[in-house]
């Protein structure tokens, strides 16, 4: 999956560290899949009737849909804006985003009431042998086997991605590294309930399929807050949304350096990838169209996710608008 | 340090698992057969594999189990009646063993622990049978024991 020369996100092309990003991360992604699937095939193999298994099954399969979404979302993304779509196509990655934070949140609900209901009913998981090569083995050692092979996979592919989901501000790409960072646990989960069962510990293994399920489900909350926070055009935060962008902060400081720039404030939201920003300015005096255009370019200039930049000078700011530097003025 | 802590549990969980004998049964059914010497079998009627003589169960998977308790140095006490009424016999813990021509897609499958296929047949209708017998419910050692047994009749 290589690029032509110069990859793009609408009509914002990108420069050469994010080029290089998207095409390493679309290969990773490819990979992904291809592990995923060859994990969820062998899972699915030798996970009897262990619960443990079915919901570390479940959690594989569910680890796909972040891969198809992120390269369903970049080959979307891509397209121009035209009249009909003015804002480009950013949002698929939003909708993509929300896709895999719903089905996540809804999965761990599932997982949480077929594993506790398993539990309460004090169900006792039969798991038997298999005949291994005229070897009579007991099946559990094949669910340890299995697990430790998915378990493997995705924690080096997640700690690859993380790099690049930052590079290319891509939340969908952070939202499967970092559960692919996390998938070892799932594993680790799934052989202590196979083994516990190995041990006569009936319940170890409806235990361990509830501790998988909390955290499928915490992940999709997660998701979901940032989904959502992101397509109810939130102002922008950063690629793990753990603070708002530090570009909008760069973009006040520009506002304050311009000398006929009397009051200044803006709106930065995130469309998926790249930023679209409105600046607003009380002007000294007269006001030229070039000095206008010169501050959008300069604006631009700020960050490559600055493309779509509108500055528009009025009399008086418009309410709701950060005009301080973030840390001095409350977040609403 | 947490993952440091997980993994000294797993080694730990594997260390045992080498030690001891795995899996183990959570009620201990194999042991007890073991150690009273007894296998409680509960017996349906199954045209080919299982008829009733007297107070006891003959035909081909009778002779199975009879050679299995052999195997585990336990007599055979049998219990002859219905599917279902020695589906329930087994979840009050009073059976430890079921056969009576029970196959693979059996609806009990829920309620007690069933082997894998021991011996297909082709019925008259031309489908396949695939039979099995049932231990309780999630009595692993029991399972893998009697599976065990099944191979080795069968290599």
């Amino acid at each position: 999956m290589t690029e032509g020369e110069g990859s793009r996100f609408g009509h914002t092309s990108l420069p050469a560290a994010q080029h290089n990003a998207l095409v390493r991360a679309k290969r990773l992604e490819w990979v992904s899949l291809a592990y995923l699937i060859t994990g969820a095939v062998v899972v699915y193999l030798v996970m009897g009737s262990s619960q443990a298994m079915k919901a570390a099954w479940i959690e594989d399969l569910l680890s796909l849909i972040p891969p198809i979404a992120f390269l369903v979302a970049v080959r979307r993304a891509r397209r121009e804006p035209s009249v009909s779509h003015p804002y480009g196509y950013h949002r698929t990655v939003g909708a993509a985003h929300l896709a895999a934070a719903v089905a996540l949140l809804f999965m761990g609900l599932f997982l949480v009431y077929d594993s506790g209901s398993g539990l309460l009913a004090g169900e006792h998981p039969p798991i038997g042998s298999v005949d291994l090569f005229g070897h009579t083995v007991w099946a559990g050692w094949l669910m340890v086997a299995a697990m430790v092979y998915t378990g493997i996979g995705p924690v080096i592919l997640g700690r690859l991605k993380l790099p690049l989901a930052e590079e290319l501000h891509d939340k969908v790409l952070y939202a499967d590294a970092d559960m692919n960072k996390a998938d070892w646990m799932t594993a680790a989960a799934a052989i202590v309930g196979v083994v516990g069962i190995g041990l006569g510990i009936w319940w170890a293994d409806g235990a361990a399929a509830i501790v998988i399920a909390l955290s499928i489900l915490k992940d999709g909350w997660q998701q979901l807050a940032g989904a959502t926070r992101d397509l109810l055009d939130g102002e922008a935060r950063t690629f793990d949304d753990s603070a708002v962008h530090p570009v909008i902060d760069d973009l006040l400081a520009l506002l304050r350096r311009t000398p006929w720039v009397a009051e200044g404030g803006g709106r930065v939201r995130d469309e998926g990838h790249v930023f679209h920003a409105e600046v607003f300015v009380v002007p000294h005096g007269d006001l030229s169209v070039e000095q206008c255009e010169d501050l959008a370019a300069a604006v631009r200039g700020l960050d490559w996710k600055l493309e779509d930049v509108v500055v528009a000078p009025v009399a008086e700011l418009p309410p709701a608008l950060r005009t301080g530097p973030i840390g001095l003025q409350r977040e609403e | 340090m947490r993952i440091g802590r997980l993994l000294a549990g797993l080694l730990i969980l594997i260390g045992l698992a080498a030690c001891g004998s795995i899996p183990r049964d959570p009620d201990g059914t194999l042991e007890q057969v073991l150690d009273d010497q007894l296998l409680r079998v509960g017996a349906s009627p199954a045209e080919g594999s299982v008829t009733f003589e007297d107070d006891h169960a003959g035909g081909r998977e009778a002779d199975l189990v009879t050679a299995f308790a052999e195997e585990l140095g336990a007599e055979v006490s049998w219990t002859l009646g219905g599917e279902g009424e020695l589906v329930d016999a087994m979840e009050r813990g009073e059976l430890d063993l079921i056969i009576g021509g029970l196959a693979a897609d059996s609806p009990w499958a829920d309620k007690v622990s069933l082997t894998r296929p021991y011996r297909e047949s082709t019925e008259l209708d031309g489908s396949t049978v695939k039979h099995v017998m049932a231990v309780p419910l999630g009595e692993n050692a029991m399972l893998v024991r009697l599976e065990r047994f099944l191979d080795e009749v069968d290599r």
